[in-house]
């Protein structure tokens, strides 16, 4: 068996094992605990210095409902929604035809074009800035406007997400493909009947990832919107920084909140996952 | 119901040609099998007649009408996979009908066309079961039920039986067989198995290198091979070759030497041109003792028994060796030394350039 299992390593190796990972594990999670921790307390006791014991009082129900009353919070998540949910769509939608027509079909160029997908996905973002920032403020006047971002996203994931779904729909057998073409089945519905229900499993694979990406940007948030009307939670609760220079507990509190969204989408699209792509229909 | 004509067909991939040229006529309700080698062209040629590839050059007809660029859909043709090609999110009966359904045909019609097929091919009980559910042989059966409903003037076969055990092979083959007689439609079939071949056809094809070596009837193609590559193709163990050299040819005959100078003398070959022909002779048509013909000596070298035969490879020294297809009892060893019979009727004869001269008299 390859690789051998840790514990056939001997005792030196399998404590230094055990010792790296109780520090690696550590080293990753406390930021995670202490952000839960500092949602919970109280102002006066990070004012003492209390930053990693346990709170003096937990003030779990005053932290979580100040940040949403004493801040537009349920704004900019509502931001944060209107932005990523039609962007991924859009992307994964886009990408999924995008990769079929790569995958599936001959044409001249196929792999030039296929390239250029690729090779998108190797540009440094922020040399886009400037440009992009540019394009919304003079030639399309969305600056400003939570379209800017949704378009914006859209077509910067795409690139990635067409080389994902591409490489996934080539995996499906050609048969299929042909055996609905001899049918008489048009293409379109080709796409839709037969080609999507087998990668739906990639595009829920696609869309969470994606719904991470987006969710998180801070950076484009920052380039492409100023006010809190447009403003995603991300740039939001940057921007809480500078109003309540103090209010850490209402800061962790908003941080959490805003990094629900992704997890949940994670337990939701988790049942595609498991499903898998079946092509037990070709061969044993 | 249809028939099917290629005519002066080509198919280039780039600048590599895969069919070289071909002409064929497969009349209606036939059950023509196109065999061949890997690589011969035999599936390029079945999508071309399907319409999943283009043809680069001639043309096309179907019942009478050119299909050369003509969508696949409209060809009235139904083909089926080596790999089945089950939609594997579907079930059977979904899958069965998926093409009706695409096509909006009324409900009932459905319905009825899937009982039928369904009937026909003992799929009743497993119409709600995914393709992930079922063994090869049934799986193979729902990709032939997805041909049968759309009812087509043609149905092309590529390869569907390769997947399948040996066993089941057989029995699908019957099968297939018995559909054929059923519905009475032309049907193409590409197999490189020959016995599938032998067993199933009306018209063997048998495809080299992207071109027709000699269309038949499958007995045609064992007992009148037109070339030695179609010779040593069809049948199994493959026809024996021996070198020999012209002694003479005259109304009398034609003589030939066989390896180790024994002479033989042959009916009239007027094709012949050279002196240095190729005997043909099948395994069977060689017999263990004195020939009526002629006679060689040689040593055994190695015994396959197969039960109810045992194949003889026997060594005739100057490099010559044959196969003897003797009794599944025969008592021969491995270093025996045995006489081997020929007899003039079995006789096929090539010219230097592989086209037969002489075909026996067998049939």
């Amino acid at each position: 068996m390859f690789p051998a299992p840790i514990q056939d390593k001997g005792p030196v190796i399998g404590t230094a094992y055990r010792v790296t990972l109780v520090v690696a594990l550590i080293v990753w999670l406390l930021p995670l605990v202490g952000i839960g921790l500092t949602s919970i307390r109280s102002i006066d006791d990070l004012n003492q210095g209390n930053f990693w014991g346990w709170p003096e009082e937990t003030r779990f129900a005053e932290n979580y409902t100040g940040v949403f009353t004493q801040s537009p919070m349920a704004r900019f998540l509502l931001n944060s929604i209107l932005i990523t949910v039609p962007a991924v769509g859009l992307a994964v939608a886009l990408s999924a035809m995008a990769g079929y027509a790569l995958a599936k079909y001959r044409f001249p160029g196929n792999l030039l074009l296929f390239a250029v997908f690729i090779a998108g996905n190797f540009v440094p973002f922020q040399i886009l800035m400037i440009p992009v920032r540019d394009l919304f403020v003079n030639v399309v006047p969305l600056y400003d406007t939570i379209l800017a971002l949704v378009i914006f996203h859209m077509a910067f994931q795409t690139g990635f997400c067409t080389l994902f779904m591409r490489n996934f729909i080539r995996q499906i057998p050609d048969a299929l493909i042909e055996a609905a073409r001899v049918e008489g089945v048009s293409e379109l519905r080709i796409f839709w009947h037969v080609v999507l229900p087998l990668v739906r499993p990639a595009m829920a694979a696609l869309a969470v990832l994606v719904f991470t990406f987006v969710w998180n940007d801070f950076f484009w948030a920052l380039v492409l919107v100023q006010s809190d009307e447009a403003r995603p939670v991300t740039a939001g609760l940057q921007a809480l920084r500078g109003t309540w220079t103090s209010a850490w507990q209402l800061l962790s509190a908003g941080a959490i909140i805003a990094a629900l969204p992704p997890v949940a989408m994670f337990f939701l699209m988790q049942r595609h996952f498991i499903a898998g792509l079946t092509l037990g229909a070709t061969k044993g | 119901m249809a028939d099917v004509r290629l005519e002066g067909v080509k198919k280039r991939f780039g600048d590599v040609e895969i069919i070289k040229g071909v002409d064929l006529a497969v009349e209606d309700g036939r059950f023509c099998v196109f065999v061949g080698p890997s690589g011969c062209g035999k599936s390029t040629l079945l999508r071309l007649i399907a319409g999943l590839e283009n043809v680069s050059e001639g043309r096309v007809t179907i019942g009478g009408r050119d299909m050369t660029s003509v969508p696949p859909a409209n060809r009235g043709t139904a083909m089926v996979f080596q790999s089945y090609a089950l939609y594997p999110h579907m079930t059977v009966a979904e899958n069965i009908s998926f093409g009706l359904r695409m096509a909006k045909a009324p409900k009932d019609e459905i319905e009825r066309r899937v009982a039928r097929a369904a009937g026909m091919l003992q799929l009743d009980h497993l119409l709600q079961r995914k393709p992930a559910q079922l063994s090869g042989g049934q799986r193979q059966r729902v990709a032939i039920g997805r041909a049968i409903v759309r009812e087509p003037g043609v149905f092309l076969f590529d390869e569907p039986l390769s997947n399948l055990d040996a066993s089941l092979r057989v029995q699908m083959r019957i099968e297939i067989g018995k559909l054929h007689q059923d519905l009475g439609a032309t049907m193409i079939y590409v197999t490189h198995d020959q016995v599938e071949a032998m067993t199933l056809a009306d018209q063997i094809v048998v495809l080299s290198a992207g071109r027709i070596e000699q269309v038949g009837s499958p007995l045609e193609l064992y007992h009148r091979p037109r070339n030695l590559f179609v010779a040593k193709f069809i049948g199994s163990p493959t026809m024996n070759t021996l070198p020999v050299e012209v002694l003479g040819q005259d109304a009398g005959g034609l003589k030939l030497a066989l390896p180790g100078g024994k002479p033989i003398l042959l009916p009239q070959a007027p094709g012949l041109s050279g002196s240095t022909p190729t005997l043909g002779v099948r395994p069977e048509h060689l017999t263990l003792g004195e020939g009526r013909d002629a006679t060689l000596n040689g040593k055994v070298r190695l015994t396959e028994r197969l039960g109810s035969e045992t194949m003889l490879y026997v060594d005739l020294g100057h490099e010559a060796e044959v196969v003897v297809r003797a009794d599944g009892l025969s008592r021969v060893r491995p270093g025996d030394v045995v006489p081997v019979g020929l007899s003039k009727e079995s006789c096929h004869v090539f010219d230097a350039g592989g086209n037969a001269v002489l075909n026996g008299a067998l049939m």
